[in-house]
């Protein structure tokens, strides 16, 4: 310091040599700076981890090839998946049923939710008020939870297990297309994706001028006519996006194909990655990762390319006015029958079978002698279950479970909340912008990797010990880690939008006053964005709270949570164990979702998600 | 610290733009400056960059002796170092603070005793007669009241210099008359060194002490307002100051007779002083256009096109050939459309400007 003064006290010290000097002293840069380095730690380098590991001849490799040397530069991994004799069954069946199931999932989606869509935005459908709210419902579940619905109604003997609902209704098996594999597999995501187009398409209706079609209108175009020339092309941008985004939520999904496939060896590429780690060839389940980020990436990519063609169909806004109805007279109730039909048989029995089946003693035996609350509150009682598992709320396992979800769930939508409106400040606020473009960009970067792909990234990475870095593999701790970073893009967001909404002269005012930049943003920054943050925070909490293929791969017996918990029990066919578990878990998100409802003025978390 | 500023060279760019061009000005203590000018000439630019809300490309800033932004340096002194306090366009109030507490914020900051803050904030607030608003948040307040707010956390911490964004422009036009001679009288009371952004040449000429016309990020004109508006340093700030507009009439200077005579289309004037012979733009203000109903001599005859009373006065449209001229008539004269008026302009009172440059003539004095 002294020496400072005196070099400032001769000449004056150059304009770059105070800048430089400002600049490592400015809070903001240091942040940003520590945010960098740390999330290029997290993201950034597990990435290239998982790429080298591909690349080199692992510990257990010996008994792959006589030649493995662990550490050695290899090609063989890849030699085996891409062209060898396995590749059939490691790559390429696995991904013809992911494109088929993307595909189909998807196009099925699509139009069962632009049809909703436009029933409950456009037409005089009864009951468009809560039918808004209802059919949604499927999408706030967990997607394991329809699935686990599902095998509950058309499981039957082909895999062993009790018989399902339907045998033990209707007295004969269902076919064997019908419980296993890909029609069930398409279903079930396609009512788990749909809601997505329904709010893009109701969204997107809801905005667009009634009076480009009253236009038409008046020039004596038919109500079809205008469907199709008018308000057809105007959402179809939204539309196409809401196409690439649910494609590429579906090939990336693990739940659905793991309950639905794997017991009759239908592999999608994220459970082959997963039975390929779970087996010990991870580095077999580490190309799979690589070849599905490359896929997700890519439809990212086209989504984006689509949001910037569609740019030009941005309408200037007119007044708002409220489209008169479309009358939909004589089928009017017919169709509200058809759509009641389908809440019922997609969203309400689902969830009331899972609750039903929580209390029948005997699985599959439907009648009045059959209700028990052993698997609620019962001790061990080796006379009605040989292993005696006792019921869940007396099971210090699952307590235990839960109690790690709510932990998870809370310090996850906590630390994630706080690290991304620092960092949305940063991005939009911040002084030294191309710096803060990186930072914004590196936040985006989990958004593309598929969240099984991003466990086994995480599993690569941390499995060892690096440098002062511990093997957090089996950590509560790494749990934590890989919910925050994979849900930063959407935090960072969150955070920027709710600081985008603060005037910047309000800071400004602050700054003429002598206020630092830590006090500015403690007192001035923090409290106005608080509301934004928490309603954000909600929307993490949920997420985590449902999450099961970002950490079924890295969690473990100790640090195991309510979702990963209830796969194991189905696993090992506890089917009413695990129904249990996931009724707690869509509680708890419903707990979140009618908080966040509160917070959001009137929006789910899971809509504001969308945003 | 002594509350001038002095500007030296001082340059701004966003990217390709130059909002602040080579520009120099000294803003003596005490004195209340506006800077006027059209939106984008960089007037808010010039005032961000003294407070050190941006931080300029090149030149240097000084604030009472000791330099606070230098080209070869950059910022060396922080805005909260600068004392400044600014009242925003928007007034920036913290919609999560009650008045009470946005006013004292910067005395907190400062470490002030708390009862002191409390004795200076009710000071504050009895002064502008916002007694008992202390506890409401600023979403409680009027329009007015708001404006007010933001005036009393400028005096709170008692800064040596105001700086004024606009303040008013938020305002409806009866409250902007009553905070006008409000804020005169603050700066007579405080002695502030104050500079006030505005693009109302009626805010910056009924204010201020001096008058800086901006344009293109370049300073056109300071000088205190009446020159401003007598005398206009160019076209470009005759044009700009002055409601209705200034009338502008191409014309030469010739000799004939053994004079200098000011040549226009519809008009001759005998010339004020000794020109360049050429072409020049005569600019005369409505007030010193005069109209009779009856031919005079020495008056040219014109067409009445549009009459618009507007109160006190009434400005009168007229046109011959392809000449318009606006006139302003305290008399209430009843005119008709379309009827002839006799048409004199003041040669004491006309200024000249270069049609080429657009700058200023100054005449000079012919003998004999």
């Amino acid at each position: 310091m002294a020496l400072m003064d005196v070099f400032a006290g001769t000449t004056p010290a150059p304009r770059w040599f105070n800048r430089a000097r400002r600049r490592i002293s400015s809070p903001q840069f240091i942040l940003a700076i520590l945010f960098l380095t740390v999330l290029a730690y997290l993201i950034l380098v597990p990435l290239f981890n998982l790429a080298w590991t591909t690349l080199v001849w692992g510990e257990g490799d010996q008994r792959l090839s006589p030649q493995a040397v662990p550490g050695e530069f290899t090609l063989a991994h890849w030699q085996r998946v891409l062209t060898g004799r396995l590749s059939q069954k490691l790559l390429l069946e696995p991904l013809g049923h992911t494109l088929l199931i993307g595909i189909s999932a998807s196009a099925l989606a699509l139009t069962v939710g632009g049809l909703l869509g436009w029933l409950v935005t456009r037409t005089n459908l009864p009951g468009r008020g809560w039918l808004r709210t209802l059919l949604i419902v499927p999408y706030l579940l967990p997607a394991y939870a329809l699935a686990l619905a599902w095998t509950t109604v058309f499981k039957s003997d082909l895999v062993g297990g009790r018989p399902g609902v339907f045998e033990a209704l209707l007295g004969f098996p269902p076919p064997p297309w019908s419980s296993y594999g890909s029609i069930p597999i398409i279903l079930a995501m396609a009512v788990h994706y749909y809601p997505f187009t329904f709010l893009v398409v109701s969204g997107a209706l809801t905005t667009l001028d009634a009076q480009l079609e009253e236009g038409a209108e008046l020039l004596g175009a038919s109500r079809w006519t205008i469907l199709r020339t008018i308000t057809f092309p105007l959402v179809a941008p939204a539309f196409l996006s809401a196409l690439v985004l649910t494609f590429g939520r579906t090939v990336s999904a693990f739940a659905t194909p793991a309950l639905l496939g794997m017991p009759v060896r239908y592999y999608t590429l994220s459970t082959m990655l997963y039975s390929n780690i779970s087996i010990g060839l991870v580095s077999n389940g580490y190309i799979l990762a690589l070849i599905l980020i490359v896929l997700a990436s890519l439809t990212v990519y086209l989504n984006s390319r689509l949001l910037g063609a569609s740019a030009r169909f941005v309408t200037i806004g007119g007044k708002g006015f409220k489209a008169n109805p479309v009358r939909l007279a004589r089928w009017r109730w017919p169709i509200f029958i058809v759509v009641m039909l389908f809440a019922l048989a997609w969203i309400v029995l689902p969830i009331g079978l899972l609750a039903y089946q929580s209390v029948m003693l005997v699985e599959g035996l439907y009648g009045p002698d059959n209700f028990t609350s052993y698997f609620w509150i019962s001790d061990t009682d080796t006379t009605i279950f040989p292993d005696g598992e006792p019921g869940v709320l007396r099971n210090e396992g699952i307590l235990k479970a839960a109690w790690n979800s709510l932990r998870l769930a809370v310090s996850g939508a906590v630390i994630g909340a706080l690290a991304g409106v620092l960092i949305g400040y940063l991005v939009v606020r911040g002084r030294y912008q191309r710096l803060m473009r990186l930072l914004d960009q590196m936040t985006y970067l989990p958004f593309l990797i598929p969240s099984i792909a991003f466990g086994a990234m995480y599993l690569s990475m941390f499995a060892v010990q690096r440098g002062p870095i511990p093997a957090l593999y089996g950590t509560f701790a790494l749990l934590v880690l890989v919910s925050v970073v994979k849900n930063l893009p959407y935090t960072t967001r969150t955070g920027a939008s709710a600081v985008t909404q603060i005037n910047r002269e309000l800071e400004e005012a602050a700054e003429l006053q002598g206020a630092s930049w830590i006090e500015r943003f403690r007192r001035i920054v923090l409290p106005l964005a608080s509301s934004g943050v928490v309603s954000g925070m909600m929307i993490t909490f949920i997420t985590i709270m449902r999450e099961l293929s970002l950490i079924i791969i890295l969690s473990t017996p100790a640090t195991r949570v309510l979702m990963t918990m209830s796969y194991r029990y189905v696993d090992e066919d506890y089917i009413q164990h695990a129904n249990t578990l996931v009724l707690i878990v869509i509680m708890l998100t419903m707990l979140g979702e009618v908080i966040a409802w509160r917070l959001g003025r009137g929006k789910l978390a899971t809509m504001q998600a969308q945003e | 610290m002594d509350a001038a500023i002095e500007i030296r060279n001082l340059t701004k760019r966003f990217g390709k733009v130059v909002a602040v061009d080579q520009l120099s000005l000294t803003i003596e203590a005490g004195e209340f400056l506006a800077l006027l000018g059209p939106s984008g000439c960089g007037k808010t630019t010039l005032l961000r960059c003294i407070a050190g809300l941006e931080e300029p490309d090149e030149g240097q800033i000084l604030i009472g002796e000791q330099v606070v932004f230098a080209s070869e340096r950059g910022n060396v002194v922080s805005p909260g170092q600068r004392q400044v306090g600014m009242v925003f366009q928007s007034y920036a109030l913290w919609p999560h603070m009650t008045v009470y507490d946005n006013v004292g914020y910067g005395l907190w900051l400062k470490k002030v005793p708390r009862d002191e803050i409390r004795q200076r904030v009710d000071d504050v607030l009895h002064d502008l007669a916002m007694e008992g608003l202390g506890e409401r948040y600023p979403f409680e307040l009027s329009g007015g009241q708001q404006q007010r707010v933001a005036l009393a956390r400028l005096l709170a911490t008692q800064p040596p210099i105001f700086f004024m964004d606009e303040p008013l422009s938020n305002l409806d036009a009866r409250l902007r008359m009553d905070m006008r001679s409000e804020i005169k009288r603050l700066h007579y009371e405080s002695g502030a060194t104050t500079v006030y952004v505005t693009h109302d040449q009626t805010e910056a000429l009924t204010m201020a002490t001096r008058v800086a016309v901006m344009r293109d990020g370049r300073i056109q004109q300071v000088a205190p307002p009446m020159e401003v508006y007598r005398r206009p340093a160019n076209l470009f700030v005759a044009e700009f100051v002055g409601m209705p507009r200034i009338n502008l009439l191409p014309a030469k200077a010739t000799w004939h007779a053994e004079r200098l005579w000011l040549e226009m289309s519809t008009f001759e004037l005998p010339a004020p002083g000794a020109l360049p012979q050429g072409d020049l733009i005569i600019a005369v203000r409505p007030e010193d256009i005069s109209l009779s109903l009856e031919p005079e001599a020495g008056a040219v005859e014109f067409r009445v096109y549009a009459v618009l009373p507007s109160g006190p006065e009434l400005f009168v449209h007229v046109r011959r050939d392809d000449t318009a001229l606006v006139a302003r008539e305290i008399r209430q004269l009843d005119l008709e459309m379309d009827q002839s008026v006799w048409v004199r302009i003041d040669p004491a009172a006309i200024t000249l400007y270069d049609k080429a440059s657009g700058r200023l003539l100054t005449p000079a004095s012919v003998k004999g």
